[in-house]
């Protein structure tokens, strides 16, 4: 598997990670760290009590990581969620709308992150 | 040349990011061109930066993280007086949060995804070299012993009051440390810095309760721009205790010169004042502190009016030369034996100029040696002129000031004088003051020696008047010695003045010189002086100092004796 066919399995952008780090060494390089973030717990763990600072927190890491990844979609997603849990915003979904975008938003994650292992079991 | 980007010192980038990711792609994009270092949330960033403060060029500072926010962290450096020099980019993508962070002090945003690396290096480098721009002129602005204004500064901050704010009237106030350099030497530069610093502390605090702003001017001087006070006295006690304070053992004495407000005086000339009000109780032991008033001012643009003139009056011939005659009393009737030249300066426009309003001026400013070259001329010219006319020769002492021993050419320039009128070396005596003698004894006593060995003829002008000390007649080579007027003055009344006048002539006996008594004004003065053995005479019994042509009638008048005499 090339890092562009990976892209494409995982629903993220190519040429947006290019844009960021320049070679496709650096990209290989960067997205293997990503399933060592645990991003994904973080976010499991802040909705398992609905802690609206912890999932805030976690969403927007999520964000920052995954734009500079070119991981378009996953970055949508975290955004929603920041604005969603940002102090002073009003909430705009109910906890079970909210949860259930939080579980899509982790389940989006790790199927990314599986993909990268299996990118890597394939180099 | 070494140019300024050459001396650019290394610069260290701090990334504060809670995400490694994060963190290792901005370090990619940067470490070509900086040093990074990495904190992964805000206390970690906090310990960085301090430990790092005086080396760190910038930080990029993520907002969002655990444990401390990048709010939290910019709060706390813009807060530190030691730390808030140091610029921060904040790394965010929210709009409120960059408008939040810049208005506590971040200034610029990077945008996450770190997508246009051109745009990021740009940012970083504008800051660090803005940032290092405000360091350097920071630096600059303060002198970092006492933390006040640098010189440059204060003037420029003092103009701008003075051209911007004609509604605040300031003082200026110079504070100076007596004999700084010997503080320096008998304590250490460490104790003398400690001392500046103290002053500089008094001085702050001073400025805390008061509108004003101040300057380590110099090394030891300080200049204080403040609204005026109604005790200067007071302040300067309060900047003495200061130091007093200090040490029990080191004994340091302030002195204080205040120029006050005046309408349309710029800062710089209103200072100079003060530092010449200042100068005036230099090595006073009474009074420390001095007022700049109207009658120093008046002084004062005098002297520098006189100082300008001085060449034209040269070229124009301004300044004239008197004579007073000096009698030898010991035949009879007493014989004109020489005369003294003496300078006075008819001025176009202040009329006549006594000698002691000028010669100290120009003795200050060292260009008494125009004037002194001025009067050697003149005399010998004059010498030579009364030489032809009446077939006899006037010697003429003139002075010699203490400028003119450093003067390479001076003995070749008096004996092409003497060579040009055609007279010899006894024709044109030279007096020196006694404190010329003790300011530069060593090269004064060459000097002498070597005029001397031409067969110049020296005398000791004003013996009695400064610090004599009987060591210093024995070493110094001496043909005359002239007595003080001081020690004339009275001895028709005092006892105890003529057995002083004894005195100096028992030297001058032991010396084998001659004396002449200067100020003799009174047959009875004359006698006394006479008796005593005193063998030559000047003063106004005799005459006052003339023009050529009425000291012509004295020659005369001599010839005219001698001729009686002879027959």
């Amino acid at each position: 598997m090339t890092i562009r066919e990976l892209y494409d399995i995982i629903d993220g952008n190519y040429d947006q990670a290019v844009r960021v780090m320049k070679s496709e060494k650096l990209i290989d390089k960067y997205v293997r760290k990503l399933k060592n973030s645990h991003l994904d717990d973080m976010m499991e763990e802040a909705y398992g009590t609905m802690d609206a600072a912890r999932l805030f927190e976690s969403a927007h890491a999520m964000k920052g990581v995954c734009s500079n990844l070119g991981l378009d979609a996953l970055a949508r997603a975290a955004d929603e969620i920041t604005e969603e849990f940002r102090p002073g915003n009003p909430r705009r979904l109910s906890d079970e709308e909210a949860l259930i975008k939080l579980r899509a938003t982790v389940e989006r994650y790790r199927a990314a992150v599986a993909g990268i292992e299996q990118y890597e079991a394939g180099c | 040349m070494i140019i300024s980007k050459q001396l650019k010192k290394p610069q260290l980038v701090l990334i504060v990011d809670d995400q490694e990711i994060n963190r290792d792609v901005l370090g990619m994009i940067l470490e070509d061109y900086y040093e990074i270092i990495y904190a992964s949330n805000g206390r970690e960033a906090l310990a960085m930066i301090e430990q790092y403060k005086d080396r760190l060029s910038i930080v990029l500072l993520d907002l969002i993280m655990p444990e401390m926010d990048g709010f939290e962290v910019i709060a706390r450096v813009r807060g530190d007086e030691f730390l808030n020099s140091i610029p921060i980019i904040v790394l965010t993508a929210e709009r409120n949060a960059e408008l939040r962070a810049l208005q506590m002090g971040a200034l610029d945003f990077i945008t996450k995804p770190f997508d246009m690396h051109e745009v990021i290096l740009a940012r970083v480098s504008r800051i660090i070299e803005l940032s290092e721009g405000r360091q350097l002129i920071s630096a600059a602005e303060h002198d970092q012993l006492t933390m006040l204004y640098s010189r440059n500064f204060f003037f420029e901050y003092a103009n701008r009051i003075h051209h911007y704010h004609p509604d605040w009237h300031m003082d200026a106030v110079v504070l100076n440390i007596e004999q700084f350099h010997s503080v320096n030497a008998l304590n250490g530069r460490e104790f003398g810095d400690k001392v500046l610093r103290t002053i500089g502390d008094e001085v702050r605090a001073f400025l805390s309760e008061t509108e004003g702003i101040a300057s380590r001017i110099e090394a030891d001087r300080f200049a204080v721009y403040c609204t005026p006070q109604a005790d200067y006295e007071a302040l300067l006690e309060r900047f003495q205790a200061a130091v007093n304070a200090l040490s029990r053992n080191a004994s340091i004495r302030l002195r204080m010169g205040v120029n006050p407000w005046r309408e349309d005086v710029e800062p710089v000339l209103l200072f100079d004042r003060a530092r010449a009000a200042c100068n005036l109780v230099r090595g006073d032991f009474k009074s420390h502190l001095m007022i700049y008033d109207e009658e120093m001012q008046e002084r004062e643009i005098l002297n520098q009016r006189l100082l300008n003139d001085l060449r034209r009056a040269v070229e124009e011939k301004q300044l004239v030369v008197y004579y007073q005659p000096k009698y030898n009393v010991q035949c009879d009737p007493p014989r004109l034996s020489s005369a003294e030249a003496l300078i006075r300066w008819n001025h176009p426009e202040l009329g006549m100029i006594s000698p002691a309003s000028f010669i100290p001026l120009l003795e200050g400013n060292g260009q008494i040696g125009v004037v002194d070259n001025y009067v050697w001329n003149e005399a010998a010219r004059q010498i030579a002129e009364w030489q032809e006319k009446f077939g006899v020769t006037i010697p003429v002492s003139v002075n010699l000031s203490r400028v003119d021993v450093f003067d390479p050419q001076l003995e070749q320039r008096l004996v092409d004088l003497l060579k040009e009128h055609g007279l010899d070396y006894r024709s044109l005596k030279l007096e020196v003051t006694e404190s010329a003698y003790t300011d530069n004894a060593g090269q004064m006593i060459e000097l002498i020696n070597h005029l001397r060995a031409r067969g110049f003829e020296i005398e000791m002008d004003d013996f009695g008047s400064g610090y004599s000390s009987l060591n210093m007649l024995s070493c110094m080579p001496i043909d005359v010695l002239k007595m003080d007027m001081a020690f004339v003055r009275n001895i028709e009344h005092s006892e105890k003045d003529f057995r002083l006048v004894e005195v100096v002539l028992d030297i001058a006996r032991y010396l084998k010189v001659p004396v002449v008594a200067e100020g003799v004004e009174t047959q009875r003065q004359l006698d006394m002086l006479k008796d005593a053995g005193c063998e030559l005479i000047q003063g106004y019994f005799f005459s006052r100092p003339l023009p050529p042509e009425e000291f012509e009638r004295l020659i005369q008048a001599e010839l005219e004796t001698e001729r009686k005499s002879e027959a």
